[in-house]
């Protein structure tokens, strides 16, 4: 017998079907004996949704309040007559969703008058997604014979600070509420069904975890309630060596450790966001990525030094596009004090982040990486602050690159496999603009130009034979 | 630099011919390198984020009569407004025609792009005449710079001479011909004994004065400059319904004569001198102020420095341009500070 938390994501609960399978899981594991305790995302695409109809609404007409409101009704409402089978639960849960979205309407009329969306009214606004989610897969379990209840992050205890939009948890405070009210259920075998992604802060105001999300808060409760395991799960069969997209042999990752896993955050949504890995690091407790749609699948398994069992180097490799190589020169960024530091300082006040630089010892040059979408007001604040005057700085840019990172925790002191790396990728022809590798040495990241991000990909995979 | 240019006039061409002008490579030692990333005009708008192609967009003003005629970039019927609104820039170049009645579009498009945090550079003078006081406290609130030396002497660096070269004397006095169609006029009629009719008829013809001629030869035009002057220079706020103006319409050729044998000629002049005012003044001919033809000259007599007078052309497309790019570099340099302190 375990005691784990499951989390569910958006897709997951996508629909009836979707989640009635997610039922059958957690039927399935309660069955063996597990302690479960569940948390839910918003029904797929319904945050982004309340996201839009809130900066809509913001400066837009009443009439689009009910507009908006009737739609989500029907979505929820179709949700429910697909999911659950007796009249009597449907009736009850339809109450319920109809009691909620009409709290979430006058929220809307409220934001509507007053012409203004803080990050506070907007927490409100998004915290419906996984309210409404929550009442339904609870309504369902209760539907299928097992024992369930919903919560709200707030109403399971979980404690904020009251930065709104990314709040961060009071662990301790949160441990003693969310003991007094989840132990009681799973000791009776009741299954919570908590909201992920909100919470509250210490006057009872709605907050949100911004980056983490749902998965920040399945970690938490993980470690306020001493869980043996944490289970994500996900429409894939777990992390995989590079993105299936780009190569066709990529394959499932069997395990992770958690620094591997952080560094994996630039591999996108489908891996955990290094915040949410903060709890379960501090209490060792292993994570689990599966596949809802295919929950016999092992998955990744993310918990402490599996690297020392495994023997691979590189274990996965991202192709990270959409992103831009500034290149500044020039006789007075050689060896002088904080030039390096105006740049960065620079380019932070103007809310420009910094993804990789490199620079030589020899060279009067540095190179950075931004975001794409952020190159033209880059360029811009930095020919202002550092052209002319007889400086003789020179700064360019190139749009048309990618940055490629070979990820590994067995990388450290492993010698030769940079060499390997960049053989592979000179093989084939392509010229390497630019290179960094994080001293924790769990990362090399390298430039090449856009069109041959695939290939130098492939060259690697095929080098570290991770389709085997 | 991006820069959102609203107002695509002679002045607004002018720019766009000197930032796609080869000389321009000169600019390069300044550090200076200018992206147009919107142009609005009446027709609407053209904008590119990544910087407009001048010469295309010329060639579309030049046939469609719009900016807003381009394929690819153009949005017709676009507001100036939402454009300065909603387009990243470091500056915005507020180049439509002079209103005084409500300043309008200009003052509106000055307070959005102050609000959006852009600086401003202005070669409209009707909303500085109008709220010069109001323009400056915003762009301090908002931190951002408001400059606009077009708007006196058109390439004459009249402002900065007095701003910048005499700064620390005290400036007690300002008398100035701000207008160069009242003064071609006058000069004509003195020189060539025509009456005011005849004079203002041949300035039309030579495009020194426009169709409409009031805002020139009722003394507006120079009021509005007296209050830019007044304010910049003096530190006094007050707006062109402050200024007392009359106009030369009904300057005779008799008094114009009567002056000449006492030395003297008639000139539409500006002053401060306790009360602002726009009057007709007689002028001794060997003063340095008294220019002859389509030229400006204005004199400050200061504590220490005494009577200093500059003289040269007050309007013109290219002239007016080459002023906003002085206003650019100024700007340029000031945020490089900022940024590195």
């Amino acid at each position: 017998m375990k005691r784990i938390v499951m989390k569910f994501g958006g897709t997951s609960v996508s629909n009836g079907k979707n989640i009635c399978n997610v039922a059958n899981i957690i039927r399935k594991n309660s069955k063996k004996g597990h302690e479960i305790v569940v948390v839910v995302s918003a029904l797929a695409n319904v945050t982004d949704q309340l996201i839009e109809a809130a900066n809509k609404i913001k400066s837009g007409k009443e009439e689009n309040i009910q507009k908006f409101v009737n739609k989500l009704f029907e979505k929820h409402i179709s949700v429910i007559n697909e999911a659950i089978k007796s009249e009597k639960i449907k009736k009850e849960t339809k109450n319920k969703v109809k009691k909620v979205i009409e709290k979430l309407e006058k929220i809307l009329k409220g934001i509507c008058y007053v012409g203004e969306l803080t990050l506070k009214s907007k927490d409100q606004v998004v915290s419906f997604g996984e309210r409404l989610s929550s009442i339904i897969v609870s309504a369902t379990l209760n539907d299928q014979k097992i024992e369930s209840q919903h919560f709200t992050g707030k109403e399971a205890g979980i404690v904020t600070d009251s930065k709104f939009g990314e709040a961060n948890p009071l662990m301790n405070f949160t441990t003693q509420q969310v003991i007094n009210q989840l132990e009681p259920l799973l000791e009776k075998k009741i299954i919570p069904v908590v909201t992920g992604y909100i919470a509250a802060d210490q006057d009872g105001i709605i907050t949100t975890l911004g980056r983490g999300g749902s998965d920040y808060t399945a970690t938490i409760l993980g470690f306020v309630l001493n869980v043996d395991e944490v289970w994500i799960w996900t429409d894939v069969d777990g992390i995989m060596t590079s993105d299936p997209k780009i190569i066709k042999e990529a394959k499932t990752i069997d395990g992770l450790s958690y620094g591997e896993a952080a560094e994996m955050a630039i591999f996108g949504a489908k891996a955990m966001h290094p915040r949410a890995l903060e709890p379960v690091i501090k209490k060792h407790i292993p994570v689990r990525i599966l596949n809802v749609f295919n929950p016999e699948s092992k998955g990744t398994l993310i918990s402490e030094g599996p690297e020392v069992e495994s023997k691979e180097v590189v274990k996965a490799i991202a192709l990270i596009k959409d992103v831009s190589m500034i290149n500044i020169k020039g006789a007075g960024m050689v060896g002088a004090p904080g030039s390096y530091a105006k740049i960065f300082n620079i380019l932070g006040k103007k809310n420009i982040n910094i993804m990789m630089v490199s620079s030589a010892v020899s060279e009067a040059n540095i190179s950075i990486i931004i975001r794409r979408n952020q190159i033209e007001r880059a360029m811009s604040t930095l020919e202002i602050a550092l052209l002319g005057n007889n400086s003789g700085n020179e700064v360019s840019y190139e749009d048309d690159v990618c940055v490629i990172a070979a990820m590994g925790a067995n990388m450290k002191g492993s010698m030769g496999v940079a060499s390997r790396i960049f053989t592979a990728v000179a093989n084939k022809n392509i010229n390497i603009r630019m290179i960094a590798q994080g001293s924790s040495e769990l990362n090399i990241s390298f430039v090449v130009k856009e069109k041959y991000g695939s290939l130098a990909v492939n060259a690697i995979h095929e080098e570290f034979k991770l389709n085997k | 630099m991006r820069i959102i240019l609203t107002g695509y006039g002679v002045v607004g061409q002018s720019l766009i011919d000197i930032f796609e002008n080869q000389k321009f490579e000169n600019l390069k030692k300044y550090g200076f390198n200018p992206k147009v990333v919107a142009i609005t005009d009446r027709g609407g708008a053209a904008v590119n984020k990544k910087g407009l192609d001048l010469e295309r967009i010329k060639k579309v003003k030049t046939r469609e009569g719009s900016v807003a005629a381009d394929k690819k970039f153009g949005q017709p019927q676009a507001i100036a407004q939402s454009i300065i609104q909603s387009t990243e820039a470091e500056i915005m170049i507020e180049a439509t025609s002079t209103n005084v009645v409500n300043a309008e579009p200009g003052l509106s498009n000055i307070k959005t792009a102050f609000n959006s945090g852009k600086h401003v550079i202005t070669t409209n003078k009707g909303p500085l005449a109008l709220a010069f006081p109001t323009l400056t406290e915003l762009a301090d609130h908002n931190k951002v710079l408001l400059r606009f030396s077009g708007t006196v002497g058109g390439g004459t660096p009249i402002l900065e001479f007095a701003k910048k070269c005499l700064s620390g004397d005290k400036i007690n006095e300002m008398q100035g011909i701000l207008n160069g169609t009242t003064n071609y006029i006058l000069t004509e009629m003195a020189e060539k004994r025509v009456t005011f009719k005849k004079a203002l008829e041949l300035a039309q013809k030579l495009g020194y004065a426009e169709t409409d001629p009031s805002m020139d030869i009722n003394g507006i035009d120079a009021a509005c400059k007296v209050v830019i002057i007044g304010n910049w220079i003096f530190n006094k706020k007050f707006t062109l319904k402050d200024v007392k103006v009359n106009g030369i319409k009904n300057i005779t050729l008799k008094e114009l004569n009567n002056a000449t044998k006492k030395g003297k000629r008639i000139k539409l002049i500006g002053s401060i001198n306790g009360k602002p005012t726009v009057a007709p003044k007689e002028i001794r001919r060997n003063d340095p102020l008294c220019v002859s033809g389509v030229l400006n000259a204005v004199t400050f007599i200061s504590e220490y420095a005494g009577k200093q007078t500059i003289i040269g052309r007050g309007a013109g497309g290219i002239e007016t341009a080459g002023a906003i790019l002085r206003d650019l570099l100024d700007i340029k340099y000031n945020l490089a500070n900022r940024m590195l302190l």
